[in-house]
């Protein structure tokens, strides 16, 4: 039974996807992007052999979703681990033969004297080359483009006359304005690494380039100031004699695990890493803490028929239905000092952001709100799949409502949410929204050179350290995710394995 | 009779704790939400911030974003995130059905590994791996400056990169209850795998469709991080950056405009939310009792 339109929208639509990738490799490919070009070639052949063969059934339904897993979320994670391994930080963000190009390229110095030419472009024998006449002293000479020796003309009043007499053949104003701006690249040689660089049709200045780079002893010399960069193993040139003396840019240098061990070691990293350290935990279990009891408390308030118990109902989930970033926002208006509802209900004038103490109250409070409506839904679900014939057994041996509940029922209950609990846990460990968004991870004493705020939580110190600041460490910023990986996976296997859902995959 | 009637009357005493706590929280609930209604609707700016009373009424906020300005492209902003969050939750849906199916109802090498690592995969949020994709799609801007760091399309690539995990194992849930002798009578028939699930699975599974399509969605619209750190240009924001932005960005921000915003952001997934929510806790409430 099969269709034949089935077939040809099958073979219309693999032509598109394969013609396609097939594109965009090509052009990956013409731009040198060697990566992203096998990348794409590899998902191609791919895309072939499992949706032309008709063999691999499971595959076809799997790859799509595969191919977007492997590629944006596997490999990231694994890519996450390989940067962390490397100084890789504002001014060592390039490969090691990027830096010593642009050290060479950026280097470029006028002399120091300021000498500065007239300057005559031309041609002798077929080769490029300048009448330079030095604006100081009126000496005179002839420089060519790739001849490193110039021909000297003495001082002399008509210097291009006196070039001409040798062959010299002045560019007409058509070959000037066909070079154009291009003549600003051009570098005429004056020996011992000296160059004219044109500024203009009429005018040249003497420049060398300041840093040279020597491929036999792999250091770099300073000519400007005579000074020898060695590398310095990690990621940069320094001076030999006051290591402290570094040449930027740097490049990315693998440094084993420096980024780990500065989290421990290094005093200005490993302090703050220990507070966010510390108050995520603190405030992934306070939350969960407070949203529980506070929804479980609900779900047990409105576990009997009381009146009005749906209106209840359909009103206290209304946080869970509004988008939560909204809300955050809102929120955060709302604990403003100046303007803001809350200290206006409470008549109060307190700083509710400003203080490290109230700023976590902040964060416990609005995820409070956020977050109860979900732990009143499940707890109430869990609730009423309770077996009733546990109660009244209890109720009949004399036990109080009180104890029925906290001796018999919240064990129950707790193990039978467990695993829902740890996925709140798991979420809230990386809830950036909240606290970006309400309290940007602060109050942060930044004029006391403080990086981390009083709330910044693991996943927020990360963005901060990888791309904010006047340093944004890459290299420092992966250490942390991949340890931020290890904690979540292994409280997710663990919980797995303790709810044996692992197992009860069928 | 007079025994049953102190009963009831000691009865609705202690229900009274129960009406207490609900209107406690209903007052929680409604503090942030009232506040919203009437700084959208006071034209001063502010967020309540000449009084918590309702003192003048006027449309001029909405008049605001309904100017779409380059200053507050509230439309364009607004658009940028329906799109992508449409097409993000459109696409993650049809993968994370194609995957849950072959899960559910195909024998295969590596189904039962497979799907206890996407189990595990699905924990991993995508921005744990914030640098390494900041890195990898400054890389592909370069050459596929649409699909790269600073554009929605980039944007939309990562979003999908979770879309098997977090979508597959739920979607296959439910397969699961869909009865084995509907598959085997259309195989009686002749039916290839695929025709099987376009022709039968894609229809029965609609309304959990509808429902996962509606998370996804909201979790698109809601997602901050990725989407501020892919997008510098303004009109290129989504709803979320952009009202972000707005009122962190100068001093004295507008929150009434704010407050308009996030009420016409706001509203109509409240209103799906509301319409799909036997859908959406039936789930929940299965999801906590099932383990």
């Amino acid at each position: 039974m099969k269709s034949l339109t089935g077939s040809i929208t099958k073979v219309l639509l693999l032509s598109v996807i394969l013609g396609v990738l097939g594109f965009a490799a090509f052009t990956a490919f013409i731009a040198e992007s060697w990566i992203i070009g096998t990348v794409l070639m590899v998902v191609l052949v791919a895309t072939l052999v499992v949706y032309a063969t008709g063999k691999l059934v499971p595959a076809k339904f799997l790859f799509p979703g595969l191919v977007f897993l492997v590629i944006f979320s596997l490999a990231p994670i694994l890519y996450t681990q390989y940067m962390s391994l490397f100084n890789y930080k504002s001014g060592n963000l390039i490969s090691r033969e990027e830096a010593i190009d642009q050290l060479e390229r950026v280097g470029f110095r006028q002399d120091p004297q300021s000498t500065t030419y007239r300057f005559e472009l031309g041609e002798l024998n077929g080769e490029v080359a300048a009448v330079l006449q030095n604006d100081q002293d009126g000496s005179a000479q002839l420089a060519f483009l790739n001849t490193d020796t110039s021909i000297d003309l003495g001082v002399v009043a008509e210097p291009v006359a006196v070039a001409e007499a040798r062959g010299f053949v002045p560019a007409t104003s058509d070959e000037l304005a066909r070079v154009g701006e291009g003549l600003l690249d051009y570098q005429f040689q004056l020996g011992e690494g000296w160059v004219a660089i044109p500024q203009s049709f009429r005018s040249a200045a003497r420049l060398t380039q300041q840093y040279f780079y020597d491929p036999v002893t792999d250091t770099i010399l300073d000519r400007i100031n005579d000074q020898v960069f060695v590398d310095n193993g990690n990621g940069n040139f320094a001076l030999e004699s006051n290591p402290d003396r570094i040449l930027f840019p740097g490049w990315r240098q693998l440094n084993g695990f420096e980024n780990y061990s500065a989290l421990v070691t290094k005093p200005e990293i490993s302090g703050p890493f220990f507070n966010v350290f510390v108050w995520t935990i603190t405030f992934s279990f306070l939350t969960i803490i407070t949203m529980f009891a506070a929804g479980l408390a609900l779900a047990v308030a409105l576990d009997k028929k009381i009146r009005f118990r749906n209106l209840y109902r359909s009103l206290l989930i209304l946080p869970y239905a509004m988008p939560s970033l909204m809300s955050i926002l809102i929120w955060a208006g709302m604990f403003n000092r100046e303007f803001g509802a809350v200290n206006r209900l409470f008549g109060t004038e307190l700083f509710w952001l400003g203080d490290p103490f109230l700023a976590k109250l902040v964060i416990l409070i609005v995820n409070l709100w956020l977050g109860f409506p979900y732990f009143y839904l499940i707890s109430t679900g869990a609730l009423q799949a309770l077996p009733s014939e546990l109660e009244e057994a209890a109720a009949i041996d004399g036990a109080s409502p009180t104890q029925i509940f906290f001796q018999i029922k919240f064990p129950m209950l707790f193990q039978i949410l467990s695993p829902l609990i740890i996925a709140a846990f798991a979420f809230n460990f990386n809830n950036f929204n909240l606290i970006y968004l309400l309290t940007g991870g602060g109050p942060t004493e930044v004029l006391a050179g403080e990086r981390a705020g009083a709330t910044d939580i693991l996943i927020t110190y990360t963005y901060k350290t990888a791309f904010l600041g006047t340093e944004q460490n890459l290299g420092l910023a992966s250490a942390i995710s991949v340890i931020m990986f290890i904690i979540v996976g292994a409280l997710s296997v663990w919980s797995l394995r303790r709810t044996k859902v692992l197992e009860a995959v069928q | 009779m007079a025994g049953t009637g102190s009963i009831k009357k000691s009865q609705r005493a202690s229900h009274l704790w129960r009406h207490a706590y609900a209107w406690i929280l209903i007052a929680f609930t409604f503090f942030p939400i009232y506040v919203v209604f009437i700084s959208a609707f006071d034209p001063a700016g502010g967020l309540a911030s000449s009084s918590l009373l309702p003192s003048r009424f006027s449309l001029e906020n909405f008049a605001l974003l309904m100017e779409n300005s380059p200053k507050l492209p509230f439309w364009t902003w607004m658009w940028n995130s329906v799109w992508v969050a449409s097409v993000t939750s459109m696409l993650s849906v049809i993968i994370g059905t194609a995957a849950a199916f072959a899960f559910s109802r195909l024998r295969f090498r590596g189904r039962k590994v497979g799907l206890q690592l996407l189990l595990l995969i699905q924990v991993f949020p995508a921005f744990l791996a914030l640098a390494a994709i900041y890195v990898i799609m400054e890389n592909v801007a370069t050459v596929f400056p649409g699909f790269g760091l600073g554009s929605l399309g980039g944007l939309l690539i990562v979003y999908l990169a979770g879309a098997m995990g977090t979508n597959a194992w739920l979607l296959k849930g439910f397969i699961d209850t869909i009865p084995m002798e509907l598959d085997e009578a259309a195989k009686i028939d002749g039916a290839s795998p695929t025709q099987l699930f376009f022709q039968i699975f894609l229809p029965l599974t609609t309304p959990v469709l509808a429902v996962t399509g509606l998370l996804s969605f909201i979790g698109t619209f809601n997602e901050f991080i990725l989407a501020s750190l892919f997008i510098q240009d303004v009109e290129q924001r989504t709803i979320a950056v952009g009202l972000q932005q707005f009122i962190s960005g100068q001093f004295g921000a507008n929150w009434g405009a704010f407050a308009a915003g996030s009420i016409l952001a706001s509203v109509p997934l409240v209103v799906l939310f509301l319409s799909l929510q036997r859908y959406i806790i039936g789930g929940l409430v299965s999801g906590s009792v099932k383990g």
